[in-house]
């Protein structure tokens, strides 16, 4: 798996996922025909060892939530917005690092200084910036310029049965597609690197382009299994497997497909279970809606903390997403599945 | 000879976690090419000898602000701070639990479905996770010490981030001081105070300033250094050196000559007015016995209490150099 390991280390926010993209191109090396469209997606036509009349795509997310900044004060703060959702609070205080390695820190007020009222309230988005140590805007403007973007700088650790990453999502999805793609799968396959995800303009371009029967979305998804919560409130748990949806913000996905995959997790012996709770949402938004309409199925890694810089996920649920995900494309292609 | 940097950046890293002391093993190592190293406690005590009986006292904390466990339950450990912490950023920051060995952990964060996110949790209604599961009970008791777990980064220019350069920058000017003054003839003997827990309410500092009886002292910790968000007139500004503290508590000898001790150097420094007391060590030392002359050399730093404090190297460079022409030049009667 270090290979994971190296994919979420790669600093690849939405619309800046050119570090991530030549590894995946690298690591797909002979084993498909990969190209690259006008946006930034990488889409590679796998050769399995038999043919099939059914169009597959398998789709995973490059890029990472992040920050770019948006105007360099006279003092040398930089402004900023984030690209993808991040909660303020795991924001304060933690470090980011920029595409060409300079780092900096979201700034806090100290405690001693604040009201009783400030201590209540989570501060403005808008009151937050990134220290880089810059005095001044001309300081600052020879490390980084308006646009320039960031990451979380917390690197890859373990945790207990876990490995914390600032990246799970969706660098799992791309490693178990790449996994399966370099372990000699049995039947041609469309895999989909997509971009923008997080910025809710992810793999519409490429759905389009493959025109497929059946798509695989292969992602992250909170996981909620944490002291406190109630049962009903949970959405999955880490370290119960391979995360099957069927609903979220973005998609009523296809009810026969969704038990169908249930079953098929069952029959294989992968560990699998159900999103129970409609939150989130991902790629199969854009992509079950795409030319008159795809078939979709969501597969997730359960993820804790999910865009924080210390998201937490099981290495055994990540393999579990890669068996499943491999099984729907053999049921499909074979005609098991429909 | 180490950089400021270099030395910075190990005590940082160090933790330091009552009686489970590495950064007191690190700082001792520095501090021991300079001079002669004792433990008394968690503390941590150097001493060059000089020409006189007169002793100086130079005190920094070596202690950081931390948790401590209060419940191992289902998994997920919950805990109280000692020392000042600002709960908002709590979620999602990643610790180090001092159980039988140290293992990492992360606060959880409340996922967006399940509540407003502007709503601030106090820390004691907080959960720590270790991915441990049932095990965790095995490896962590109540009590045990939790400390964040940044790693040090070099930021623009001279400035730099870490937690715990509260104080660990004031040990920092201190071992580099002893490297300054070892070797000279001193006027007098000079001890060098790694203090413990300055972060909740400064009892290193005030026994071992009551054992060491010294005739004069100068605190060095961190303050407060120049923020967008708060007021120019609160804070130091980072490398424009030492923040001389005016105080009455303090010493207005002390403080004067703390300057003078600048000037005929001409080592850059900046003033730092309190109306009452300092909210330092110098607090304590000043109360020792029948009362000690009493002086205070701060460090402007950014973040208080955060796992990313930033501060610049040059304004500890700045410290050291004071301290050093203080001591040489003292006049002993």
């Amino acid at each position: 798996m270090e290979a994971l390991k190296h994919l979420c280390e790669i600093k690849a926010p939405s619309g800046r996922e050119i570090a991530v993209r030549d590894y995946i191109i690298e690591k797909i090396g002979d084993k498909a025909e990969v190209t690259v469209d006008a946006l930034g997606n990488v889409i590679a036509f796998v050769k399995g060892e038999n043919r099939s009349d059914k169009r597959i795509m398998v789709d995973a997310h490059m890029d990472e939530v992040g920050f770019i900044v948006t105007h360099i004060m006279a003092d040398g703060m930089l402004k900023f917005t984030t690209l993808g959702g991040i909660n303020t609070a795991v924001m304060l205080g933690r470090r980011v690092e920029f595409l060409n390695g300079v780092k900096g820190v979201i700034s806090m007020k100290p405690v001693h200084m604040l009201s009783s009222a400030e201590k209540e309230k989570m501060p403005d988005e808008d009151a937050l910036y990134i220290d880089i140590g810059a005095d001044s805007r001309s300081e600052a403007e020879t490390y980084v310029s308006v646009g320039d973007c960031a990451v979380f700088g917390e690197p890859y650790e373990n945790m207990g049965d876990l490995i914390l990453s600032k990246a799970i999502d969706d660098r799992a999805g791309c490693w178990a597609i790449l996994d399966i793609i370099n372990s000699k799968p049995k039947y041609d396959f469309y895999a989909s690197f997509s971009v923008n995800e997080e910025v809710g303009a992810g793999a519409k371009a490429v759905a389009y382009a493959i025109d497929p029967d059946f798509a695989i979305v292969v992602e992250s998804t909170t996981a909620a299994d944490i002291a406190g919560v109630n049962d009903d409130k949970k959405v999955c748990s880490v370290g119960d497997g391979a995360v099957l949806s069927f609903m979220d913000r973005g998609t009523l996905y296809d009810k026969s497909l969704f038990e169908k995959s249930l079953a098929l997790a069952k029959k294989n012996g992968i560990k699998a279970q159900v999103k129970s709770y409609v939150a989130g949402g991902n790629n199969a938004a854009g992509i079950h809606q795409s030319r008159s309409g795809i078939r979709t199925v969501a597969v997730s890694v359960p993820c804790r903390y999910i865009h924080s810089a210390s998201s937490a996920a099981s290495l055994e649920d990540i393999k579990s997403v890669r068996d499943l995900t491999k099984a729907l494309i053999e049921a499909f292609a074979s005609g098991e599945m429909n | 000879m180490q950089s400021i940097k270099e030395i910075l950046k190990k005590l940082c890293e160090a933790d330091f976690v009552g009686s489970v002391g590495s950064a007191l093993d690190t700082a001792g190592v520095f501090l021991s090419k300079y001079c002669t190293v004792r433990r008394k406690g968690n503390n941590l005590i150097g001493e060059i000898k000089g020409n006189t009986d007169y002793t100086v006292l130079l005190d920094a904390h070596i202690d950081q602000i931390g948790m401590v466990v209060t419940a191992v339950k289902d998994g997920f450990l919950k805990v109280q701070s000692a020392g000042g912490i600002d709960s908002r950023m709590l979620a999602g920051m990643r610790v180090t639990v001092y159980g039988k060995e140290p293992i990492r952990g992360v606060f959880c964060s409340t996922p967006p479905h399940l509540g407003k996110s502007d709503s601030v949790l106090k820390i004691e209604d907080m959960y720590i996770d270790t991915g441990l599961g049932v095990k965790l009970s095995d490896v962590v008791s109540v009590g045990d010490r939790v400390v964040f777990s940044t790693e040090f980064s070099e930021l623009a220019g001279d400035k730099v981030t870490a937690k715990s350069i509260d104080d660990r920058a004031g040990c920092v000017a201190l071992i580099k001081c002893a490297e300054l003054l070892s070797g000279k003839e001193l006027p007098c003997n000079v001890v060098f105070l790694l203090s413990d827990a300055e972060e909740i309410g400064g009892m290193g500092a005030k026994t071992q300033s009551f054992d060491i009886s010294p005739d004069l002292a100068v605190a060095v910790d961190v303050s407060f250094g120049n923020a967008p968000d708060i007021a120019a007139d609160k804070t130091g500004t980072l490398g424009d050196g030492a923040m001389i503290g005016i105080s009455p508590v303090l010493s207005h000898t002390v403080t004067e000559m703390l300057k003078a001790a600048a000037e005929n150097k001409e080592i850059k420094y900046q003033l730092e007015v309190m109306g009452g007391k300092t909210s330092t060590n110098a607090d304590k030392i000043v109360e020792t016995r029948c009362g000690v002359l009493t002086g205070l050399l701060s460090i402007p730093i950014r973040n208080m209490h955060t796992p990313v404090e930033v501060v610049d190297v040059k304004d500890i460079s700045s410290v050291a150099e004071i301290l050093a022409s203080f001591v040489l030049t003292l006049e002993v009667k």
